[in-house]
């Protein structure tokens, strides 16, 4: 008993879960179906890849806020080159406007020394501007139905966004587990002095962890421009902060050095649990905020307990 | 009598940190707490200030028994306890630090001016040479332990609980401090004072009690007490020697440096070190050591004109990385500010610093590294129920003993141990003296740094003392005395 509730504890997110699954397989008939199920993943896949590369820079002791605002400039200005005839180069320069973006993050706090949450306020108002006047503050619309695929696709009648997401986890994962990098993102997090004393490139790594935060966005804006037939310059407001209370749920603390993508993952499934259940009950979607906010605060009061 | 614990007993997961505990103390006298770390000193004290509750066991304040439920309630009955982290507000300023909690009733206005004037008056009566607007960021470390002891005697306390005041304190501000205990003794203060440093309980305290594992196993007035006596009820076996010599010296110098320089800690300066000695490095609190030390490692900006390890040429130290390839290690001082991941297990702790030899370009051989911990574990002696505990839940010195193996992996040519017995029991201490032993015979070049004379004395072949930053004497070791040190290190001529 003492164990379960150990167990409990250590993982608020896995536990909430399992409580919403409870609650709303009993509630509704429609939602332990197999096609609603997928139907969670592959609305949840997007936010829970930024997510992802969220809970690197979180493990480190930093925050990336801009992640939204890269989403959207990544998903513009592929599009625009996809419009202009190759879908190749276009999500190339996505790949890559994440990759500058990260670098400059990481640039700013590793060199800088700016604090992490100053400098990427200032990377997502610039990203957006850029969003804003690239576009004329337009949406690209239509496109090839190879890259379209990519959203709407299915390979063995899974969603390609859903395999997408759990290549980027498994990825994630590794790279947290058995790498290096992995490493001294929780030894950074923890003690940063420390770590810089044994030796290591903390700067080096510091930037890494932005890098790999903005490819993610980058990776998640492509899923949904190639789903929506469409990138608009809006897309991606607010994300940073699903990002971050996905991380949270999970495990992280805000303070660096501890978290886990696994947890990430469940609280990012949770989240879409939340918004999925709420629809199929015809709870009127102005609630799912209050609700969300709810659920974040009760997981991370019963994490506090400890 | 004022006060007693009685039958004390408390429980942690896993560990009986209290076992049928009793303590007594008397109005107006100094007693020392003993025990190795681990033996549940601190336990009684954070009971005794409120933090713990005890499973059973009372605790009787002038015949009336009482219950403290925060230290807050503990304070109420005037009880004050100094913790070894001060706890001080660092961008407030002494008078703020001083009256923080009771600024007064009106919660819509602070007086400033007249806590200023309270805070002014209260350190006049202590003696204390503090501004009480200087912010307490821009205090050293002493100063801030006044602050904290003005703080304490604010609330009128009757019993002031000092947890290793004398750690972080020069020599002669521990002789401040002192006469400062003696002072609010005389004033009927009763005093519970907790040090590793049995020179300091023969000088000021009246009682001691020992622990040892969790139970009281002596008390008694100091005088009727030997050194070794006390050694060995902490300890629980006799320690022969204290201060263990057994390096041999050679005249073939391994390391050198000429014009030796860390802007603004330390000026100009040139050493040596030869083989099989243990080369250490005195002087007062903030004189330049500990900078020393972190500009040899590359941590702090440095500079020098030539610098030879073993023969070979080295051209420049700009980081810690630098200097690892170098072969140049450094045991920083501050273990849980510089040496440890606290949140991490011990293997990670171990991995961090040896990712030359247990990874690869990108991944790291959990195999290898967790044969490596289990290694150092084994060699160190490092006192764990796993490898994979967290290093927060282990005790200062086993704590310390993983810092040194974290870096002696590397096999080092050059070894920096600044302070390493800081904070740390007599056992494990004699193990650390054991150590740099090893390491000078080995053939390592040894840098031993302490603010500690006895040791510096006992276990140097040669001293070189700093005062503000300037290499005042470099001392052989016929002329190495406590004396000379401290007339070198406090800028007296001594040539």
């Amino acid at each position: 008993m003492k164990n379960i509730w150990k167990f409990m504890r250590k993982n608020p997110a896995l536990v909430g879960l399992l409580g919403l699954y409870a609650v709303l397989s009993i509630l509704s008939d429609r939602f332990l179906t197999i096609s609603n199920q997928i139907n969670i993943l592959r609305q949840v896949s997007i936010q829970a890849i930024i997510a992802f590369g969220m809970t690197v820079v979180i493990i480190s002791g930093g925050i990336d806020l801009s992640v939204g605002s890269v989403f959207a400039f990544s998903a513009v200005v592929m599009a625009s080159i996809i419009k202009g005839g190759s879908v190749f180069l276009g999500i190339l320069a996505a790949l890559l406007i994440g990759t500058l973006f990260g670098l400059f993050n990481g640039v700013l706090v590793a060199k800088g020394r700016m604090q992490p949450f100053i400098a990427t306020l200032a990377t997502m108002a610039i990203a957006r501007s850029f969003t804003l006047v690239y576009t004329n503050g337009m949406p690209i619309t239509g496109f090839s139905k190879a890259f379209r695929f990519i959203g709407r696709g299915e390979i063995l009648k899974i969603p390609v966004p859903v395999l997408i997401m759990l290549g980027v986890l498994m990825f994630t994962w590794y790279l947290l587990r058995k790498t290096k990098l992995g490493l001294y993102a929780y030894s950074i997090g923890g003690n940063e002095e420390a770590t810089r004393l044994s030796g290591v490139k903390v700067d080096f790594y510091k930037m890494m962890f932005y890098v790999i935060s903005g490819v993610f966005s980058a990776i998640s804006a492509i899923i949904l421009t190639a789903r929506l037939n469409s990138a608009q310059p809006i897309f991606g407001q607010g994300y940073e902060l699903d990002a971050i209370a996905a991380a949270v749920l999970g495990g992280a603390s805000l303070s660096g050095g501890t978290g886990s993508v696994i947890g990430t993952f469940f609280g990012a499934l949770m989240m879409g649990i939340i918004n999925n259940g709420l629809n199929l009950l015809n709870v009127s979607p102005f609630y799912q905020q209050a609700v969300k906010g709810i659920v974040i605060l009760l997981a991370v009061l019963l994490e506090k307990e400890e | 009598m004022l006060l007693l614990m009685k039958d004390i007993t408390k429980r942690f997961p896993g560990v009986l940190a209290l076992d049928n505990v009793s303590f007594d103390l008397k109005k107006g006298e100094i007693h020392a707490l003993v025990g190795e770390n681990g033996a549940g000193k601190s336990t009684l004290i954070k009971i005794l200030g409120g933090i713990h509750q005890p499973d059973s066991g009372k605790i009787i304040l002038k015949g009336k028994e009482v219950k403290f439920s925060s230290p807050l309630d503990a304070m109420m009955y005037g009880i004050s306890v100094i913790h070894q982290e001060l706890n001080l507000a660092e961008n407030l300023s002494v008078f703020q630090n001083i009256f923080l909690g009771r600024e007064g009733k009106n919660p819509w206005y602070i007086n400033f001016k007249d806590l200023e004037k309270k805070a002014k008056a209260l350190l006049d009566k202590l003696g204390f040479d503090l501004d009480p607007r200087t912010p307490v960021k821009d205090l050293n470390v002493s100063e801030k332990q006044l602050v904290a002891i003005a703080k304490a005697l604010a609330y009128d306390a009757e019993v002031l609980v000092m947890d290793e005041p004398t750690a972080t304190l020069t020599e002669h501000e521990v002789e401040r401090l002192f006469e400062i205990m003696k002072d609010l003794k005389s004033h009927g203060v009763s005093v519970i004072f907790i040090s590793h440093r049995l020179d300091e309980i023969f000088e000021v305290a009246d009682r001691v009690t020992v622990l040892r594992d969790g139970k009281k196993v002596g008390e008694g007035q100091v005088k009727s007490f030997t050194r070794n006596e006390l050694v060995r009820l902490m300890v629980g076996r006799e320690i022969k020697d204290m201060y263990p010599k057994y390096n041999e010296p050679t005249d073939e110098v391994i390391f050198s440096v000429e014009d030796f320089e860390v802007p603004g800690y330390v000026s100009k300066t040139s050493f040596e070190i030869r083989r099989g000695e243990i080369f250490g490095v005195a002087g007062l609190v903030g004189c330049g050591k500990s900078e020393l030390a972190l500009g040899l490692f590359g941590a702090l900006k440095s500079s020098f004109s030539k610098m030879r390890l073993f023969g070979r040429e080295i051209d420049r130290i700009k980081s810690p990385l630098d200097a690892l390839k170098n072969g140049i290690v450094l045991i920083p001082e501050d273990r849980k500010k510089m040496g440890l991941i606290l949140g991490l297990d011990i293997v990670k702790n171990i991995t961090v610093s040896n990712t030359n030899t247990v990874a690869g370009l990108i991944n790291i051989y959990w195999k290898k590294a967790r044969k490596m911990t289990q290694s150092a574990v084994e060699r160190f002696r490092i006192k764990t129920p796993s490898i994979r505990q967290l290093v927060k839940n282990l005790s200062g010195g086993n704590q310390q003993k993983v810092v040194l193996s974290k870096f002696l992996f590397r096999e080092p040519k050059l070894v920096i141990l600044a302070e390493p017995t800081r904070g740390i029991d007599v056992g494990a201490k004699v193990e650390v003296y054991n150590l740099i032993n090893q390491l000078a015979n080995e053939g390592k070049a040894v840098l031993f740094i302490s603010s500690e004379l006895p040791e510096i004395v006992s276990l140097s072949d040669r001293v070189m003392v700093l005062h503000r930053g300037v290499t005042t004497a470099i001392f052989e070791k016929e002329e190495i005395t406590q004396e000379n040190i401290l007339k070198a290190a406090t800028g007296v001529d001594v040539a």
